[in-house]
């Protein structure tokens, strides 16, 4: 089945170059601009997706309507650092930024790839690909599937199946943000594997 | 006249990485607020990239009215929709070389003074923080940085409106971390801060002359 992706749409320039006007716009099934998603109707939505970046006073006024998709069986997914606690049972730990990792004598970005047999890193994405730096980790639920972890352990993408009635991807990596920056070619490569898995991928 | 500063707040989280010291004594205030807010006390408007530039076009005529007051507007970014007056559209730059990012100070200002060219391209030996891109400039504007191939990449346009619009397209000149880094680019933001009481003085000026 090919999913149908909404955008919660900020309309800043990188929200506008990554969902609107790149080569990834033709992922994306519809643009719900988030001064509207609090009246917008989700039916026909099968992923939602709340980027990087997003304006937080309007996420915080929508956290029950999203929970309420999720609850009634849809896919929510969150790119980035999030600015408050919003989601579900996900025991955010802040760690400051790993911008120069690479530039180390022993360059170790840090990133473990925990469940290499996964549709989206066994057809879609390599390791490198979702390699850039991340702001912090998650400490999900046991049963929660870790796809990409911290070397100590921290999920930095996972998908939850178990807090809701629906299915979370949230991850702490931004690749909107920086690709609609024009900045880290990684991110693009990251985008290239993940918006395709996401519309026809196994979930 | 003091220079009053109000500062539209996008929401994002790397926007609200807290005040430093040369944005202290700025009005912080939500950017869908805009329509609500009394702007006669301000006299210079700043506005991000993060910002959404769908309610900024949609809210254009505000913002063209505040500069023709005679004030003064700023805008660190990519520009995507059609809400600055006399400006155009975002254009990025073909990426070759880490070279292709080397800041140019293309004519010496106050903004600038004292700031080293490779302080702004490179941050640890790597480039590209800076600028990806530029806004093609409206007819008389002042260029004051560039890329190579005399790419600009920050003007002021006193021609479009009665006021003055500085543009920058790259990240927030007043800096959202704390400003001292160590680099001549600390400069900048204090330096941009007495550039726009000296500017809101001779807008005024102008007025009263």
């Amino acid at each position: 089945m090919m999913k149908k992706i909404a955008v919660v749409y900020g309309g800043s320039s990188h929200h506008h170059r990554t969902y609107k006007t790149s080569e990834f716009a033709k992922y994306i099934n519809r643009l719900i601009p988030i001064r509207e998603l609090e009246t917008a109707s989700l039916e026909g939505v099968d992923v939602l997706l709340v980027p990087s970046q997003t304006h937080l006073g309007l996420l915080k006024k929508n956290v029950e309507k999203i929970y309420a998709f999720a609850n009634g069986g849809g896919t929510v997914v969150t790119l980035g650092p999030q600015g408050f606690d919003w989601l579900p049972s996900h025991k955010w730990e802040f760690r400051p930024t790993n911008f120069w990792w690479w530039l180390d004598k022993d360059p170790k970005s840090g990133l473990v790839l925990s469940a290499p047999e996964h549709d989206l890193f066994k057809n879609y994405l390599t390791l490198s690909d979702a390699t850039w730096h991340q702001h912090g980790v998650y400490w999900p639920p046991d049963n929660c599937e870790v796809l990409v972890s911290t070397d100590d352990g921290g999920a930095v993408l996972y998908i939850d199946k178990v807090s809701t009635k629906g299915t979370w991807l949230n991850t702490t990596l931004d690749p909107d943000f920086h690709y609609g920056s024009y900045f880290m070619p990684a991110t693009e490569r990251f985008l290239r594997g993940f918006l395709p898995w996401l519309v026809e991928g196994k979930l | 006249m003091k220079a009053n500063f109000i500062e539209l707040n996008p929401g994002a989280i790397f926007a609200q990485r807290g005040k430093n010291k040369t944005r202290e004594n700025f009005t912080n205030v939500d950017i869908y607020n805009l329509s609500n807010i009394d702007l006669t006390a301000y006299n210079c408007l700043v506005i991000s990239g993060f910002a959404d530039q769908d309610f900024l076009y949609e809210h254009r005529q505000i913002i063209l009215d505040f500069v023709n007051a005679r004030k003064i507007l700023i805008f660190s970014g990519n520009l995507v929709t059609d809400w600055l007056p006399g400006g155009q559209l975002f254009v990025p730059k073909e990426i070759n070389s880490y070279k292709d990012y080397e800041v140019s100070i293309h004519k010496q200002h106050p903004i600038f003074e004292g700031v080293l060219e490779d302080d702004m391209t490179y941050n640890k030996g790597v480039s590209g923080f800076f600028a990806r891109g530029h806004h093609p400039t409206p007819e008389g504007a002042e260029v004051l940085l560039t890329l190579p191939g005399d790419t600009p990449i920050t003007y002021i346009d006193r021609v479009s409106t009665k006021g003055t619009i500085l543009v920058h397209a790259g990240s927030d000149l007043f800096g959202y971390m704390k400003p001292e880094i160590n680099k001549t680019t600390d400069r900048i933001g204090p330096q941009l801060v007495k550039w726009v009481h000296e500017e809101i003085a001779m807008l005024q000026e102008e007025v009263t002359r």
